[in-house]
């Protein structure tokens, strides 16, 4: 069984936000709902000021503070390392929401159909569809996943459920690297098997020092930064995503 | 044969006036609360001001969760009193033994409908919480020890203790008659029966008090193991939520008590050694209370880390201060004016009343300050500040389940006598109707 894990270039990063993108298009994200975020961050004082990115997906938690909370075991882990939501057991109580220390559960506040950026069903624009599918409903989003069979990938799936990152497992299951990975155009974003040594992930990470994310709430992320340092309590974000349902 | 219809004691089955008109009212905000929620199942829970940690820079928890801790802590009073008078017989308790019974269990009934209110699948929570419930989830305790175990040990509490009464009522003939026969099933207050009811009540009570503590105490570990929520993760949390549960239900017993002594007119019953004795107990758990407030002050201002001291400063001079300061005021005053009159032995009952309900709207205060600055002020990642201010659906749903609670409190006070039945006026009325119907 394989072992995934994110390996994130601070150094390579420009803060294009492409990978927001790729994610909110690849998993059919409601609006606001940032599954994938890139925090632009700045440090120090003018004129000695130092501007940097961070890109901030789930971190996939191998001792993860949302799964322990779960009353219901819709929040789970799988066997090979990826935190995943089962919106179809989800009571919605927001717990996992609560618990997590990076932010990163989205709830659906609303019926996702009516929270879109572009309404598809709208009179005006059923001219130019012609009342296809659209695009954003892939079809592998809808399959039942891994060895426990449960639904588990794509966003946007019912009113009062929570929905998170799930490192694309519809695509990490037939061998594709996740979208914002796939998408990332200066290769920021690496992603792999830490038990093949041969995998990106395990030689980078055998190469150059890195860190985690808040390693020292013991939650034990298996999302990886090298080429940099963590936040500190002087890092101040700016052009913050200022997105409210 | 004239059949004669006995007057039931303390205004039970009989509807005047006045109390039409309450049940009126709490009807209408119970029919309000019903339309709020109605909105908020039809478009989402976008209709409350709550939204997601993080880049949207809110609260996921906000009033619902305040207030289902609450309504949980209020339960605290009932059963708690009911099984100290037991354990310690204190006899002259007895007439708000049952009023605290029924406090309790119209209290989790709230705390129930509470955690609803917040939930986005109602439904689907009801069936996965049979069908999936995780013990390692801290919301367990709260399901199983603190809405099940809790209500169900109150209501057979609440059921055992009412028994004698319902056999005293069965006897006058009237409307009800078959209500009390079904509660009092077959029991005729014998000397047999009445010392295996106390048997089973002692132990109830010996059982109900641990069950307490630790049903209190997991609704505490809701908040006080998550250690990714700054403000939240302290050893004084589920201690301190027994404590303020104690506060808010022993206060709001107190005001409950003092309306019924009015209303049903009973100052002999309920007397002013019933409430020196409220008072009393009202003051040790405050000033308790306040000095876990104090330790946890200390603690997270003094020697915290930089996220836990951010909370606190938006707690002691930041956005949430003036309730902050409120709620502590609300507490310190209650505790002055209690342990005043402690110290002159000179109780005046309005002076009580008004501390019982400056508590419950400190311990409102303070459920609210546990939950909702962790969650805008606490972010462990710089995501920036965040803000919560609750939508009209969540105060119409607030306010509609306080008045659902006290229309059940009205309804139960006209079916059935709120405290115990005087032997005497029972059986003289059915030695009475005996004569008349031989």
């Amino acid at each position: 069984m394989a072992r995934y894990a994110m390996v994130i270039d601070l150094e390579r990063c420009t803060g294009c936000r492409a990978c927001v993108e790729a994610c909110k298009v690849e998993n059919n994200t409601p609006t606001a709902n940032l599954w994938m975020y890139v925090f632009r961050f700045e440090e120090g004082e003018y004129p000695n000021t130092h501007v940097w990115f961070m890109p901030r997906p789930c971190m996939h938690c191998d001792n993860a503070p949302c799964v322990k909370v779960c009353p219901v075991g819709a929040r789970y882990k799988r066997l090979d390392g990826l935190t995943a939501t089962d919106w179809e057991r989800c009571i919605g109580c927001r717990y996992c929401e609560v618990a997590c220390p990076y932010g990163v559960n989205y709830f659906n506040w609303k019926d996702p159909a009516e929270n879109y950026y572009l309404d598809w069903n709208d009179e005006d624009l059923a001219a130019v569809t012609g009342g296809t599918t659209p695009p954003y409903r892939n079809p592998d989003l809808d399959q039942p996943y891994g060895s426990e069979q449960r639904r588990v990938a794509g966003g946007g799936r019912a009113k009062g459920v929570i929905e998170k990152c799930t490192f694309c497992v519809h695509r990490v299951e037939q061998g594709l690297l996740p979208a914002c990975v796939a998408n990332c155009p200066l290769f920021a974003l690496h992603f792999g098997d830490l038990d093949d040594p041969n995998s990106t992930v395990s030689r980078l990470l055998r190469r150059k020092p890195s860190f985690r994310l808040l390693e020292e709430q013991g939650t034990q992320p298996r999302v990886y930064y090298i080429g940099g340092k963590p936040p500190t309590t002087e890092t101040r974000q700016i052009e913050e995503v200022k997105a409210r349902v | 044969m004239t059949v004669r219809t006995e007057r039931l004691p303390y205004g039970v089955g009989r509807l005047t006036g006045g109390w039409y008109v309450l049940i009126g009212v709490l009807l209408a905000f119970v029919v309000l609360g019903l339309y709020a929620y109605s909105r908020q199942l039809a478009v989402g829970e976008a209709v409350t001001g709550m939204r997601d940690i993080g880049t949207m820079g809110g609260a996921t928890w906000g009033l619902y969760v305040a207030f289902v801790v609450y309504f949980v802590g209020v339960s605290f009073a009932g059963i708690t009193v009911a099984a100290l008078i037991r354990l310690m017989n204190l006899e002259f308790l007895k007439p708000i033994a049952r009023m605290a019974e029924v406090l309790t269990v119209i209290a989790l009934i709230l705390g129930a409908f509470s955690i609803l209110a917040d939930v986005g699948r109602p439904l689907r929570a009801i069936l996965n919480l049979f069908r999936y419930a995780r013990p390692q989830s801290p919301f367990f305790g709260t399901f199983t020890l603190v809405i099940s175990g809790y209500l169900f040990a109150s209501l057979v509490y609440l059921y055992l203790d009412g028994r004698r009464d319902a056999a005293l009522l069965a006897r006058i003939p009237g409307k009800l008659q078959g209500f009390y026969r079904a509660w009092a099933a077959g029991y005729r207050d014998t000397p047999a029966e009445r010392e295996r009811h106390e048997r089973a009540s002692f132990w109830l009570a010996i059982a109900i008090l641990p069950l307490l503590v630790t049903a209190h105490s997991t609704l505490g570990f809701v908040f006080g193991i998550q250690v990714g929520r700054p403000g939240w993760f302290s050893a004084l949390q589920a201690p301190g939520f027994v404590l303020l549960a104690g506060v808010s239900g022993v206060g709001l017993l107190i005001v409950i008590a003092a309306i019924l002594r009015k209303v049903l007119n009973v100052p002999d019953q309920l007397s002013p050694q019933v409430f020196r004795w409220l008072a009393n107990f009202l003051m040790v758990l405050t000033v308790a209370y306040l000095y876990f407030v104090i330790v946890e002050l200390l603690t997270t201002t003094y020697a915290a880390h930089y996220h836990e001291v951010e909370v606190s400063r938006a707690l002691l001079v930041g956005e949430y201060a003036w309730l902050y300061w409120a709620s502590l005021a609300f507490l310190v005053v209650p505790f002055l004016v209690l342990f005043a009159q402690f110290i002159t032995q000179r109780y005046n009952i309005p002076l009580i009343v008004l501390s019982g309900m400056l508590v419950n709207l400190a311990a409102i205060g303070k459920r609210y300050l546990i939950v909702v600055p962790s969650q805008t002020h606490g972010t462990l990642l710089p995501y920036g500040t965040g803000a919560y201010a609750p939508t009209w659906v969540e105060y119409s749903i607030v306010l509609g389940l306080f008045a659902l609670g006290a229309l059940l409190f009205v309804l139960f006070v006209k079916l059935f006598p709120i405290m115990e039945v005087p032997e005497t006026l029972v059986s003289e009325g059915a030695a009475q109707q005996v004569i008349e119907g031989g």
